[in-house]
């Protein structure tokens, strides 16, 4: 008898978490690197829970259960920021860096210098190259990215001659839905996902790559979310209607 | 409502993105100005079903998790450190530098900043200081009624001086180099100091060791493009705007559960 209400309250459970997600792609609009996520429903057949009043009676009441959420990997738009720096990945590739935690991949090609010279992300974290660490010399100029990752400096006194800094690792997975959001547009590969080396992404030296979150979408997403939550009210209304109408007229003792 | 939050953090960058954009646009004019991005990172996020955990004893793995995010922060405003281009402007203490460096500027309680502004002057003494009155580095002063103050591009300050026919040379203006030219710490009045993040100070001599040469006469802009910016603008009020909806959606669901009371 009450398998509506409990029903009804699953979607909107739901729904709410749906609203969270939408909630923070619109935050993460302006994002560097960032990718949308999306919820993913099921049903969930409670095999205790039976309804006995369709034809044919005693059938299994589904309930709506979160079961993921996705992330949309394409790409985002490409912007240019003429920032030597800056690298935007053309591809499913990611740039290996080291964290406190261990390594972590990330698609946030803002980069910097730290005061020791090393090449980091904005949070601060080291940019690993085929070799560990890229660092810098204190008198370097003129720095270049090539398209397959390879940094060059033109060292003091040089005036031509390209000094080879480190390559940054950009590396890819075989099942990249496995990655897990990090928070700092970082990514962990959790314990049976290895990185492979990706030769067929290149880099985009002088650009950064925008967050794929598109506005249209998620405004016609959160008017679906509100009008559903609004329309399942609604159904949770009526049915407690339903039960004060039968309280109401059935329990009237006929004198 | 987690959503509630969430398009806050959401607003509160978008405010900070147009507040950065702001200061770009009212810098247009100004001189040896580098502009500014606001850069953002997501939050922490709550895994709600991790990915990758065991759904069974035959090994059978969750590929999809419920990874719920809490918002975005602001990580910094990086310094976009491109070449200006040059306008001349005819004036004999006008630099600008063509390439890396900056000026070398001493600050009235001794200290040192640094600058891309090269609009310099001469003051009672005959130095060469900033529009401020602050000292450039090293410090070179003009002989009184002196004629052709040259300066190279390598910062030789020469002057043919009273009574003379060649001319001689007065000192060297020296520039300075940064390893992260982006970490340096803007005080305001075009100067910089450094910070542990820009590393020390190289001071080197122009048009050497990789160092701009200098431009007399020539004045940098500023590198803000107003076509980046007013499209950055858009894109900044825009996603305001939407997340702006996801707190009015939020409320009306909760509108929604209140109004089942009755």
């Amino acid at each position: 008898m009450e398998n509506s209400l409990l029903v009804g309250l699953s979607r909107q459970m739901v729904l709410e978490r749906q609203l969270d997600v939408v909630a923070n792609n619109v935050a993460n609009m302006n994002t560097t690197g960032f990718k949308a996520d999306n919820a993913m429903f099921e049903e969930y057949l409670m095999p205790v829970a039976r309804e006995n009043r369709f034809q044919p009676a005693d059938r299994v009441v589904d309930f709506v259960n979160d079961r993921g959420t996705w992330r949309d990997t394409r790409a985002g738009a490409i912007q240019h920021t003429g920032n030597p720096l800056d690298v935007a990945i053309n591809g499913d590739g990611y740039i290996t860096v080291q964290t406190a935690n261990g390594p972590r991949y990330t698609r946030n090609g803002s980069l910097q210098i730290n005061a020791q010279g090393q090449l980091v992300t904005t949070d601060g974290s080291l940019v690993l190259g085929d070799s560990g660490p890229i660092v810098f010399q204190t008198t370097d100029h003129n720095i270049a990215i090539t398209p397959d990752g390879r940094i060059t400096v033109v060292e003091a006194g040089a005036t031509n001659t390209e000094s080879v800094r480190g390559q940054i690792r950009i590396v890819t997975f075989a099942s990249p839905q496995l990655l897990q959001k990090e928070g700092n547009n970082n990514y962990s590969a959790p314990a049976g996902v290895a990185p492979v080396p990706d030769t067929s992404s290149t880099l985009i030296q002088g650009s950064i790559e925008k967050s794929n979150v598109n506005g249209v979408v998620e405004v016609s997403r959160l008017i679906e979310i509100s009008r559903a939550y609004a329309q399942i009210a609604q159904m949770l209304q009526n049915e407690s209607d339903l039960h004060k109408n039968a309280i109401s007229q059935l329990a009237t003792v006929p004198s | 409502m987690r959503a509630l939050n969430t398009a806050a953090t959401g607003m509160m960058a978008q405010e900070l993105n147009v507040q950065v954009i702001a200061n770009n646009i009212a810098n247009m004019r100004t001189t040896g100005y580098k502009r500014q991005r606001a850069e953002f990172q997501d939050m922490l996020y709550e895994h709600v079903r991790r990915i990758g955990v065991q759904t069974s004893t035959q090994g059978n793995i969750l590929p999809v998790g419920v990874d719920l995010g809490s918002g975005v922060k602001t990580v910094g405003t990086p310094r976009i450190i491109t070449q200006g281009t040059l306008t001349q402007t005819g004036g004999p203490l006008d630099l600008a530098i063509q390439g890396d460096g900056y000026f070398k500027i001493q600050r009235p309680d001794g200290t040192f900043a640094y600058t891309r502004d090269g609009s310099f002057q001469m003051d009672a003494q005959g130095r060469i200081v900033t529009a401020q009155g602050n000292l450039v580095m090293p410090g070179v002063t003009i002989p009184p009624n002196s004629s052709a103050l040259t300066i190279n591009s390598q910062g030789q300050v020469s002057v043919i001086p009273q009574g003379s026919t060649t001319p001689t040379t007065l000192g060297q203006l020296t520039i300075t180099s940064f390893l992260n030219e982006a970490g340096l710490l803007p005080v305001g009045d075009n100067l910089f100091t450094e910070t542990p993040a820009s590393g020390p100070p190289q001071d080197g001599l122009a048009a050497t060791n990789g160092l701009g040469s200098l431009q007399q006469g020539n004045l940098e802009n500023s590198n803000v493009e107003p076509v980046t910016e007013i499209s950055d603008l858009i894109s900044a009020q825009r996603a305001y705007e939407m997340n702006s909806k996801v707190i009015s959606a939020a409320d009306q669901m909760l509108q929604t559960v209140t109004g089942l009371f009755r």
